[in-house]
C-alpha cells in the first residue's frame, strides 16, 4: 500500500459573519495515498471547495491540521506557502483560468520562471507538457483561439510543468461539453496511473467522479460515507 | 519568454487604455516643462556681461513717473561713472498691431556702444545711426519678424505720448541678451514734444564693478529729499523688479498648470487601478501558482512606470525638441525669445514621471495585498 500523501486531522473552517458563524468544514479527518485519482462531491455549498484550498495551501483552516507530504502547510508563512505551492501542487480550475496576452506556450510556461530553470530546460518541459495533452500544435495560439476544452488541457500542462507531486481541479469538466470533458478526464486519470501523481477533484458529475479510483461525500462540512 | 515580455504584454493588453494613458502622462509632462521653462525665463536676470557694470535710475515713486532732464550733469560727476543716457519708452504701436510687440527706447545714440558693449552691428550703421536724427536701430529678431531691411521707414504710433515718429532704419545690432528692443535719438523725441525737460530713467555704465555700490548709494543720496528722488539699482534688480510684476500673473500661471497637472496624474493613476482591477483574478491565479506578492507588486510597479516612463519620453522628449529647435519667438508671438529646457527642468519632469508611475501603482498594489488567492479566485472577469 502506497504511503498517505495527505493527512487531514480534526480539521475544520469557520467563517465568521458578524454574529454568525458558518462552518464550511466540520472537523474532518482523511488520509490520501499517492498515486489516487480521489474525487470530492457533495450539493453546493457543502465545503468541497474550501477543503481542496486548505489542500492545496491557498486557503488556511481554523483548527486541525493538514500534513500533505509530510508538510504542516498551515505552518507555512505566505512567501514558504508561495514557493512550496509552485514546486508541489498543479491547479486546474473550472473556468481555466489562462492568461488571455499569453499564448498556450507562455501560460504553461508561467509557473517555470519562478524556478531556475534555463530557457532551454523550461523549453524542454513546456514541450513535454503541451505534448501530454496532445496539444503541441497549438503553442502559439492565444486562448481565445483555443476551443473550452483545448483551453482546459492547456491549463492542465501548466498544472504539470513544474512536475508536482499534487495536482487538485475544481470542477475541471463544469465548462466543458461531454466529449472535451471525457478528453480531460482522461488526461487526468492517465496522470495518477501512469504518471504516479496524485489527483484530487471536485465534481457534481457521478459520470466524472467514475473516472476516479476513490470517491468521498461532503455533506454540510462533514464526511458522509 | 521573461518577466520583461510578460510585463510589456500586460501593459499592452489593452492597446487604447495604454495609449490614453501614455498620453495622458504625455500631456502632463509637456505642459509641466512648458511651465517650468517659461517660468524659468520670466524670473531669469539678464546674464550678460554688460548687465554687470549697468545701473538702472529711475523715479522712486514708480516706473512710469518722468525725471527732469536736468539731473544728467549731476549724475555724470559722480566717481565711477562711464557713461550716462536718458531712457525713455516710447510704447508706440507699430502697423497697428494690438499689443506692444518690442520695446521701443529714446537714448543718447552716442552712448549706445558704450553702455550696451555686448551688441554687435556693422561700424558704418553704428555711423548712419550717429549722424541722422530720424535714424533708427533695431534688434535682430525684430528685424527679421517684420522683415525689415536698412534703408526702411518705420512708422510708430505714440500710445501714451501724442506723436507719431518717423524713423529710418540705419542698422540693426545682435549679440545683446535682448535682441528685440528698437533704439532711437532722444533729440528727435524731445524735438517732436517740444522739449519737455523729462526722461524716463536714466541708464549708466559704471567703470568696474567695484564702483558699483558707491554709485548707487551716492546717487540715491544725491537726491534723496528733491523734488525727484530715484532709485538707483543695478540692471539685474531692476529687470527683477520689473519681472516681480508678473508676479500675480506668474502664480495664476502656476495655479492653472498645477491644477491641470495634478488632474492628469489622478486620471493616469485611476486608469492603473482599472486595469488592475480588471485582472484580480489573474493576479490570484499567479499567486495560486507560486507568485509571492512582491513579485506581483514588482509586475504592478514595473507596468505603471513603463508606461509613465514612455509618456514622460514623448511628453518631455516632445518639448525638448519643440522649444530647442523650433522658433519660439514665433510660437510665443514674441513674448519668449528663447526656452531653454535644462538638464534641471528634464531631471524634474523625469521625477514626477516616475513619482506618478509609483503613486498610480500604490492603490493596486494595496488591493492585491489584501485580496487572498481564494477571494480573488472568486472575482468575476
Ligand atoms: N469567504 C466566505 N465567507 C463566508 N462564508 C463562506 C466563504 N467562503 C465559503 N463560505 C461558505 O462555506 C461553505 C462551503 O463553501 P464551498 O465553496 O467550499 O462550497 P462548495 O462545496 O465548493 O460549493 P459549490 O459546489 O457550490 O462550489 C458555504 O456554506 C459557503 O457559503
Ligand atoms: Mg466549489
Amino acid at each position: 500500500m502506497a504511503e498517505n500523501i495527505v493527512t487531514i486531522r480534526n480539521l475544520s473552517k469557520i467563517y465568521r459573519q458578524g454574529e454568525i458563524n458558518v462552518t464550511a468544514l466540520d472537523n474532518i479527518s482523511l488520509d490520501i495515498r499517492a498515486g489516487e485519482f480521489l474525487t470530492l462531491m457533495g450539493p453546493s455549498g457543502s465545503g468541497k471547495s474550501t477543503l481542496l484550498h486548505i489542500i492545496a495551501g491557498i486557503d488556511r483552516p481554523t483548527s486541525g491540521e493538514c500534513h500533505v507530504q509530510g508538510i504542516d502547510v498551515a505552518k507555512l508563512n505566505e512567501s514558504q506557502l508561495a514557493d512550496w505551492r509552485n514546486q508541489n501542487v498543479g491547479f486546474v480550475f473550472q473556468t481555466f483560468n489562462l492568461i488571455p496576452v499569453l499564448t498556450a506556450y507562455e501560460n504553461v510556461e508561467l509557473p517555470l520562471l519562478l524556478t531556475r530553470l534555463n530557457s532551454k530546460q523550461r523549453r524542454h518541459q513546456v514541450n513535454t507538457a503541451l505534448e501530454l495533452v496532445g496539444l503541441a500544435e497549438r503553442k502559439t495560439h492565444l486562448p481565445r483561439q483555443l476551443s473550452g476544452g483545448q483551453e482546459q488541457r492547456v491549463a492542465i500542462a501548466r498544472a504539470l510543468v513544474t512536475s508536482p507531486s499534487l495536482v487538485v481541479a475544481d470542477e475541471p469538466t463544469g465548462n466543458l461539453d461531454s466529449q472535451s470533458a471525457q478528453d480531460v478526464l482522461g488526461i487526468l486519470q492517465t496522470l495518477s496511473k501512469s504518471a504516479g501523481k496524485t489527483v484530487i477533484m471536485v465534481t457534481h458529475d457521478p459520470k466524472a467522479a467514475a473516472f476516479g479510483s476513490r470517491t468521498i461525500h461532503l455533506e454540510k462540512g462533514e464526511l458522509s460515507n | 519568454m521573461t518577466i520583461g515580455t510578460f510585463i510589456l504584454k500586460n501593459a499592452m493588453r489593452n492597446k487604447r487604455r495604454a495609449t490614453l494613458s501614455i498620453l495622458s502622462v504625455a500631456v502632463s509632462l509637456f505642459l509641466l516643462v512648458t511651465l517650468l521653462v517659461a517660468l524659468r525665463e520670466l524670473t531669469l536676470p539678464p546674464e550678460d556681461i554688460g548687465a554687470a557694470l549697468r545701473v538702472v535710475v529711475r523715479s522712486k515713486i514708480s516706473i512710469a513717473n518722468l525725471l527732469p532732464a536736468k539731473q544728467r550733469p549731476i549724475i555724470e560727476r559722480v566717481p565711477g561713472v562711464e557713461a550716462v543716457s536718458p531712457f525713455t519708452w516710447f510704447g508706440g504701436t507699430y502697423k497697428n498691431e494690438g499689443g506692444l510687440t518690442f520695446g521701443q527706447f529714446a537714448m543718447d545714440a552716442s552712448k549706445f556702444r558704450t553702455i550696451f558693449g555686448d551688441s554687435k552691428m556693422p561700424e558704418e550703421q553704428f555711423e548712419a545711426f550717429q549722424k541722422d536724427m530720424r535714424a533708427c536701430i533695431i534688434g535682430k529678431l525684430t528685424a527679421e519678424k517684420y522683415h525689415l531691411k536698412i534703408g526702411d521707414r518705420i512708422t510708430l504710433v505714440g500710445t501714451i505720448y501724442p506723436v507719431t515718429l518717423e524713423f529710418n532704419l540705419a542698422g540693426i545690432y545682435s549679440g545683446t541678451i535682448d535682441d528685440r528692443n528698437m533704439f532711437f535719438h532722444h533729440k528727435y523725441f524731445d524735438e517732436a514734444m517740444g522739449d519737455m525737460g523729462q526722461v524716463g530713467m536714466w541708464w549708466l555704465k559704471v567703470r568696474s564693478a567695484e564702483d558699483m555700490p558707491q554709485v548707487i548709494t551716492t546717487i540715491n543720496n544725491t537726491f534723496a529729499n528733491s523734488s525727484a528722488e530715484v532709485r538707483a539699482e543695478t540692471e539685474r534688480a531692476f529687470q527683477l523688479s520689473f519681472t516681480s510684476m508678473w508676479g500675480n500673473i506668474k502664480l495664476f500661471v502656476g495655479a492653472i498648470c498645477t491644477v491641470v497637472v495634478f488632474t492628469l496624474i489622478l486620471v493616469s493613476a485611476s486608469t492603473m487601478s482599472m486595469s488592475i482591477r480588471e485582472r484580480f483574478r489573474e493576479l490570484a491565479v499567479l499567486k495560486a501558482l507560486g507568485f509571492r506578492r512582491r513579485e506581483l507588486f514588482a509586475f504592478i510597479l514595473a507596468e505603471s512606470f513603463a508606461l509613465a516612463m514612455f509618456g514622460a519620453l514623448i511628453g518631455v522628449g516632445g518639448a525638448y525638441l519643440l522649444y530647442t529647435f523650433g522658433s519660439v519667438s514665433k510660437m510665443t508671438n514674441g513674448i519668449f525669445i528663447t526656452l531653454e529646457v535644462t538638464p534641471k527642468i528634464i531631471g524634474t519632469a523625469i521625477t514626477v514621471a516616475a513619482g506618478l508611475g509609483i503613486a498610480a501603482s500604490i492603490m493596486p498594489s494595496i488591493s492585491v495585498a489584501k485580496t487572498s488567492v481564494v477571494e480573488g479566485l472568486k472575482t468575476l472577469d
